[in-house]
Parts: structure tokens; sequence; C-alpha cells
């Protein structure tokens, strides 16, 4: 991971959280499901062609992010929602263009990060924030909220393999967003909660925000963005359609959802 | 990785009108580096920068080894006394295949040959467990490098720390069995944690280099047993370096391992090691440091996405 500290180039930049210039992410993949091993390769090295594919995930993204909002990004399955997501974290590099990154990222993206299974909720607290970048005491300091927020009761001391996919998910926002985060990256962990849980994480991104937190949040639940995001960008194969107030882009994604609809068949899930 | 099609088209991007929470005062707010992703000409980071970042995330090294560990011996009965209670019956089997191979005549010749067994099998373990521990770091921390951003050397790193600790409690029991198999105590026994320190450096740099050989190959899994077998045997682990193969003795000093098994060999015998295996032992470690490090650095941005 390249991270130099280098004077920003665009204006205004202490309004600013995230700024993307022009960001390509490319990438070869094997065409096969298969790992890559030596037979593979040395197949590949006579026929390139059968070796790999270029993936485009990110196609020229420019985006402004300010800082303390809502950011709610929008599209279908694969248009390169997480893969964004993963560029602002640092965990794929860009091939092209630039990323700027002003704070420290939280990154909440498959559920539980770095949780070990085998051990208990508390210990995994304390590996979660270590994960995120934070010392062993900024943990502890921390720990009763983080504790009392996901409500867990005594399963906070059992091994996590004994925990239910709603348990997982309570703790790893709960890490995550009690943590001091300054940008919290939040892929579709809402929604494993139940609806309790998910009007108070609501609540807490609200409350992030206020204190000048900004919070990125993926969702397939467009009600979640309209309401919880001020501005919204709907990606579609790696491309901005379009970036505006997020009750104009969802209005105008809902409507195209509608017109498509009519075309096609087998439309997923909005 | 050149990429020259136009950007694709943006809407809204000049329209900058934050709303609600966005537009409140931020006077106060302290300016702020900000961090920087771009594409690097050469495939190396900023070394003194990585070397920071690194050491800022020794907690969670230390604590990814420290939970690993507490993990490791956990649903047995014996729990972490298997940490020495393996490699020492590891030395028990290879014991037993000596004495049925040739029977030693003097009681202090078997406690000699039993002797340089334990420590033979003990000071192996530690690198093979490095290798295989390395090796396997990244795939298996394959959640955490998909999810998070951190330098990472520290997956391969948490492995060393955790070979280390298992390795270091073997060596104080082999000191006891040392002294109970009235084996000599000499000043040379000074230079043992200097000899450790070297092998740790050795163990640091072949990490580095299995790690993403690992990644790209995923054979290694399958072939690295066999390969820690057969170091294993043309090692003087389990025989001395006066034993080693006439024929083949001067092919077999090329091996990396052989001036730490030397040097060791010496120190348990009470004696200073000779200068020219700690030199070679050094030389050895620094050239795998380097070409590990070099390998794993070049290699690293690709990780996220080969994993």
């Amino acid at each position: 991971m390249t991270a130099t500290a280098s004077p920003a180039t665009r204006p205004e930049p202490k309004d600013l959280a995230i700024a993307l210039d022009k960001v390509w992410v490319t990438f070869k993949t094997t065409r096969e499901r298969k790992k890559p091993s030596l037979a593979r390769t040395l197949q590949g090295m006579r026929d390139p062609a059968k070796r790999s594919v270029w993936v485009e995930a990110l196609r020229g993204v420019t985006l402004d992010i300010q800082r303390g909002s809502v950011y709610g990004v929008i599209g279908h399955n694969g248009a390169g929602k997480t893969t964004l997501f993963r560029a602002i974290a640092g965990i794929l590099p860009p091939s092209h263009g630039r990323i700027t990154v002003w704070g420290r990222v939280t990154p909440l993206l498959s559920l539980g990060v770095g949780f070990n299974r085998d051990l208990t909720g508390r210990e995994n607290i304390l590996l979660g924030g270590l994960t995120f970048g934070l010392s062993a005491d900024e943990v502890q300091a921390h720990f009763h909220e983080v504790e009392a927020f996901a409500g867990l009761g005594q399963a906070i001391d059992f091994p996590m393999r004994t925990y239910s996919s709603g348990m997982f998910s309570r703790l790893a926002f709960s890490v995550a967003a009690h943590l001091q985060p300054e940008i919290l990256l939040v892929d579709e962990a809402l929604a494993a909660g139940d609806a309790a849980f998910k009007v108070k994480s609501m609540d807490k991104i609200v409350e992030l925000c206020s204190r000048d937190c900004t919070v990125l949040i993926v969702s397939h639940g467009l009600e979640v963005v309209k309401s919880l995001a001020d501005r919204c960008v709907w990606l579609e194969q790696g491309r901005v359609r379009m970036e505006a107030p997020a009750d104009q882009v969802v209005t105008e994604f809902l409507t195209r959802q509608r017109v498509d609809r009519s075309n096609v068949v087998a439309l997923e899930d909005v | 990785m050149v990429m020259t099609q136009p950007a694709g088209r943006h809407a809204g991007h000049t329209a900058r009108n934050p709303g609600g929470p966005a537009s409140r005062d931020r006077a106060g707010a302290a300016p702020r580096r900000p961090t920087v992703y771009e594409p690097t000409a050469s495939g190396l980071p900023a070394l003194r920068a990585y070397l920071r970042d690194l050491w800022e995330r020794r907690p969670l090294i230390w604590h990814l080894a420290r939970t690993d560990l507490k993990a490791q011996n956990y649903e047995t009965t014996l729990g972490q006394a298997w940490v020495v209670l393996d490699p020492l019956l590891m030395a028990a089997v290879y014991y037993l295949f000596r004495s049925v191979v040739s029977t030693e005549s003097t009681a202090s010749a078997r406690n000699e040959i039993l002797s340089h067994l334990i420590w033979g099998v003990f000071v192996f373990y530690y690198t093979s467990n490095c290798v295989l521990g390395g090796a396997r770091s990244l795939t298996s921390g394959r959640a955490l490098i998909l999810n998070s951003s951190f330098p990472r050397a520290a997956l391969p790193l948490y492995e060393i720390v955790k070979s280390a600790m298992n390795f270091l409690p073997t060596l104080a029991v082999y000191l006891v069995l040392h002294a109970v198999l009235g084996r000599p105590f000499g000043f040379g026994l000074v230079a043992l944690p200097v000899m450790v320190a070297i092998q740790t450096a050795l163990n640091v740099g072949l990490a580095l280099l299995f790690a993403p050989l690992m990644v790209f190959f995923r054979d290694v899994r399958g072939l690295l047993p066999y390969i820690t077998r057969v170091w294993l045997y043309t090692s003087p682990a389990l025989y001395s370096v006066a034993e080693l193969p006439p024929r083949y003795a001067s092919w077999l000093r090329w091996n990396p391992l052989y001036p730490f098994f030397a040097a060791y060999e010496q120190v348990f015998a009470g004696r200073l090691p000779s200068i020219g295996y700690v030199v070679a032992a050094c030389m050895w470690a620094l050239l795998f440091l380097v070409v590990g490090a070099l390998v794993f650095l070049t290699k690293e941005r690709d990780f996220a996405i080969r994993i």
C-alpha cells in the first residue's frame, strides 16, 4: 500500500474527507474459479489469452465527499461499490488516478473484519479495534460503550462461533462505530441486524456525523440511503452514472428501474 | 497496468452543495495530513513510511500471535504442554531410530547423541515453523487482507512471534535436560541468545519469501512438508557436524542452516562458536532478509487481488 503524504491539489481540502480523481481500479484475474498454481501458470505462458482477464472495476471515478456528511453509494451488483470502498480504505491500489483521504478510515466491509471465531466477543473487540489501527488503550477506553451498544449480554464471553449472524454484525458495527472512526465505510452491515438494532445503528450514524465523522454507506435498501444520506452516487459498470442529493439520485434510480423492468423480465430486487 | 481510456462521464461533480449536517462550522477542526493512494512507478512502497507503519502495528501483531497461541492447544487435555511435548516426542522417535541403527557403547556417548537430537529438533522446528506459518499467513489471513488496510508484513511477522513463543519454552526445557544428561555448561552458552537472534532474522526473511510464493503458487502448500523434511535430513540436526557424510560434505555446507547447527553444536558443548560460522550465519540471514523483503514488498499490492 502506498501511503505517502503530499499536498492536496484540490481546492477546499479542509472541507473534504475523500477526493477521488479519475480513479481506475483494474486488475487481472483468472478466468477460472481455481486458485493459481504452478501448472496453470506454465499453461498460461503458452497461451496468454487463456490465463487471465482484465477486470475494470472502477473506470475513471471522480468524487468529492464532504466531511461530516453521510454519503450513499447505490448501484447494481458488480457496479463497483465494494471496490470503491476497498480503494478508499487503501486495500486495493488504484491503477490510475489519485485517491486522497483526510483522516483514518474504518472499513466495515464484510461483517466482522478480523474476528477470530474461536475467541470470545470480548477478546474480539480488542482484535477488531487493533485491526482498525487503534492502540490497546484506546480500545479499552471505549470498551464498555461497545459492549453496551452491541447488547449481547452474557454472550460477550462466549466464543464467536456460537453467535448468530445478527449477533455477529451487531458486534462488528459496535466496534467500528464506537472506536472513534473518522471516516466510516459501512457495506451492507445494517442488513443483518434485527429491526430494533437497525434503528439504533441509524441513530448512531447520525450522531457520528454530528461529531465530524464522515460515513459512507453502501446499501440496496434505498429507503435507508434516502433517509440517512445527504448526497449519493449511483455507480453503473464502474462509472459514475449520477451524483446528486440523495433523494434525487434514489428517485432517478427507481425511475430507471421501472423503465428497465419493462424490458427485462429477470431483475434483481431493489 | 496502463489504461488509457478516457475517464467515464460523471454528473454533478461541480455542484457542491453540502446540505444538512455537512454545513456545520468546522473552524476548530485541526488540520490533518491527507493520505494519498496513487499508482507507483516502481513496485516498492516508501520504505521508511512502511516501516513506521509496521512499527505502529505491533500491538496487532502481538495480539494476533497471543490469541492464536491461546487457541492452538485449547481443546487438548495437556494444553500448552504440547508446545514442548511435540518436539520432545519427535526427538524421542529419532533417538529410537538411531538406537536401532547403531548402538553406542558408553552412557556419555548416548547422552551426547540424545541431547544433540533434542536441541537439533527444537532448533530445526523453530525455522520450519516460521517457514510453514509464514507461507500460510497470507492465505489464512484472507479476511483481514480483503477487509482492512495495514502493512501486510504484519501477517508473516505475527507467525514469527508465534513460532518464537513456541520455541523459547522448548529452549528452557532443553537446558534442564542438558543438565540432567550431564552435558557441559561452559562460557560459550552466553553466545546462545546471539545465535537465536541471528536465526530469528533468517526466519523473518524466509517467512517473507514464502508468504507471497504461497499466494501465487498454491502448490507450495503441498510441497512444503517434503521440502522441510529433506532440509531436516540434510542439516546436521539429527547428527553432528563430524558425522556429515564425507562424500556430500562439501555440498551440504552450502545449506543455509549448516552454519547455524555447527555454531549451536559448539555452544551446547560449552564453547564459543567459531567466528566463521557466525559470519556465515549472518550472511545467510541478511541474504534472505533482503530477498524476502524485496519479493514481499513488490508483490504486496497484488495480495488483495490474487488471494
